[in-house]
């Protein structure tokens, strides 16, 4: 090996220690008596505390609706357009593509005020189904790109054969192409559900007084620099919960090569 | 259901088949009202044509745009695109040794292993990750300082670069990092006359992902900068939700996205297609 070779290896490996350190610190002082390090005693007295606190509670029964809703609604939008975009022969193909790309490209912050003004304008009540709305707008394109690339590699004569055997198109979507795309469906709702489960952007931006997300319990006890070990240990509660998603997600990709 | 003749003729013009149609509309009807319809109503806001109660003038006025041009935004303006340059450059000198490496040089086993341990920044919302790196650098009482700000948009972007950059030179045919060795090119120039080009796609696409959302970052300078900085995202935050002044709200974000859309294009252009 190189002395280039080590170098770059060394560098990887202090990109990754970057990448993971504060996540690791978040995770450890919640379980930390005193809080903060370098003192450590072992305690779970604040995830005690944080299940006896009901506004978390209700904060996670509101992103746990909502996530569940919006993966629902978004998968089953998002890859019937794939399905239907991949089989439409039209000269408006591409155009289609990017009206599905463009939320994507889109900062974020500016989808979330124009919402906002769209819901004001029509005096649309600010809570539950404008937070979902929202979300649900955002997910669909990303489902979307993620299940046109798996259909995309699709045997198409697996349908064909089907058609000829006498299967309407209705009959072969139902018993062949759904089937077949199950992995890559599952994959892209749990994208769905992540997006939704994880934003806080949007949802600051359209919700209305009393519902509230546990991303915005998190912001408003953090902003402006308020750490606290209870919300180190909300904090690492949703980290796993992320990382236990998308480690599934990585593993469903990977089935499928 | 059937069409009627006008329709089957429409259809058949544009060449979508029936069930395509059906299965595509829904989605696209959903983004027309919920994604694409909220851009007009905020270019109506910004002209001034919609007010507190619904429309309230059919003539347009750019008194917003006026006031959202002042030299105070303007340098938000100008100090938010700086701030995501400089996160761009940083990412990008940082993911490429190590994207390269992940791609080019470790084990198959290590390989592995390693992207994951790539992917998974990358489902974590910025709010975690930024909450986390705010618990270190308040007991390392840098807090609300430039450098925070800026060391908390690297890390919050890096995962952003890699993962493009890696997916890219993984594609990267060795054979010809071979040939250019074979005849007779050292390493620093095959780097340059073969990596380097071969690779710009991931490294324009790498680039596109992180400076187009760095941009309008504002959970970063809200959290780990408080005052001491301000960007086009913690204005637009403060125009909206603080103040209620939707209207040179509504023109500063005309005024952001068509900034970001001119550098998306002049790019893109520049270096060629993307692929993301």
């Amino acid at each position: 090996m190189s002395i280039v070779d080590k170098l770059m290896r060394i560098h990887t490996i202090s990109v990754l220690l970057f990448l993971y350190f504060p996540i690791a610190i978040v995770v450890l002082s919640s379980f930390n008596e005193y809080g903060g390090f370098p003192s450590f005693k072992f305690t779970t007295k604040w995830y005690e505390s944080l299940l006896q606190n009901s506004t978390v509670w209700k904060a996670f029964n509101n992103s746990l609706s909502v996530a569940i809703l919006c993966a629902l609604v978004s998968v089953i939008l998002g890859f019937l357009s794939a399905y239907g975009l991949l089989r439409a022969d039209t000269a408006f193909k591409s155009s289609i593509e990017s009206i599905f790309y463009i939320p994507i490209i889109i900062p974020e912050i500016t989808e979330a005020l124009s919402l906002l003004l769209f819901y004001n304008f029509l005096s649309f009540p600010l809570g539950f189904f404008s937070v979902l709305i929202g979300h649900i707008a955002f997910s669909i394109s990303f489902v979307f790109v993620v299940s046109k690339a798996r259909l995309a590699g699709f045997d198409k004569s697996l349908e064909e054969a089907s058609m000829t055997l006498g299967a309407n198109q209705l009959q072969t979507f139902i018993k062949i192409t759904l089937p077949l795309s199950a992995p890559g469906i599952a994959a892209s709702t749990l994208l769905a559900f992540t997006l939704s489960w994880d934003d806080f952007i949007k949802t600051v931006f359209t919700t209305g007084p009393g519902f509230q997300t546990i991303p915005l319990v998190i912001w408003s006890q953090s902003a402006r620099g308020g750490v606290s070990p209870e919300l180190n240990a909300l904090t690492s509660l949703m980290l796993i919960i992320s990382i236990t998603l998308s480690y599934l997600y990585v593993r469903m990709m990977r089935k499928q090569h | 259901m059937g069409f009627s003749k006008i329709e089957m003729e429409f259809l058949k013009r544009i060449g979508i088949r029936r069930a395509s149609t059906y299965v595509l509309t829904p989605s696209l009807a959903f983004l027309a009202v919920f994604f694409y319809t909220p851009f007009i109503i905020v270019l109506l806001y910004s002209i001034g044509v919609v007010g507190i109660d619904g429309v309230v003038s059919l003539t347009p006025t750019f008194k917003y745009f006026i006031e959202a041009l002042n030299p105070l935004y303007l340098r938000v303006i100008l100090n938010s695109l700086y701030l995501a340059a400089l996160t761009t450059i940083s990412c990008l000198a940082i993911a490429y040794p190590a994207a390269y490496y992940i791609a080019l040089k470790a084990s198959y086993r290590l390989r592995s292993l390693l992207i994951v341990a790539v992917i998974l920044p990358y489902w974590i919302s910025f709010l975690l990750r930024t909450y986390a790196l705010m618990t270190i650098l308040s007991s390392l009482n840098m807090l609300f300082t430039y450098q925070a700000v800026i060391i908390g948009m690297i890390y919050d972007y890096l995962p952003f670069m890699i993962l493009p950059l890696y997916v890219n030179l993984e594609k990267l045919d060795k054979s010809l990092l071979e040939a250019s060795y074979t005849l007779g090119a050292n390493p620093i120039k095959t780097f340059f006359k073969v990596t380097l080009p071969l690779s710009m796609q991931g490294i324009v696409a790498g680039c596109i992902l992180v400076f187009v959302p760095a941009t309008g970052e504002f959970i970063v300078p809200y959290m780990l900068g408080g005052v001491s900085v301000t960007t086009i995202g913690t204005l637009t935050w403060d125009l909206f939700l603080k103040f209620h002044n939707w209207w040179r709200g509504a023109a500063l974000s005309i005024i952001y996205i068509s900034i970001v859309f001119t550098i998306l294009v002049i790019y893109v252009r520049k270096i060629g297609g993307v692929e993301l």
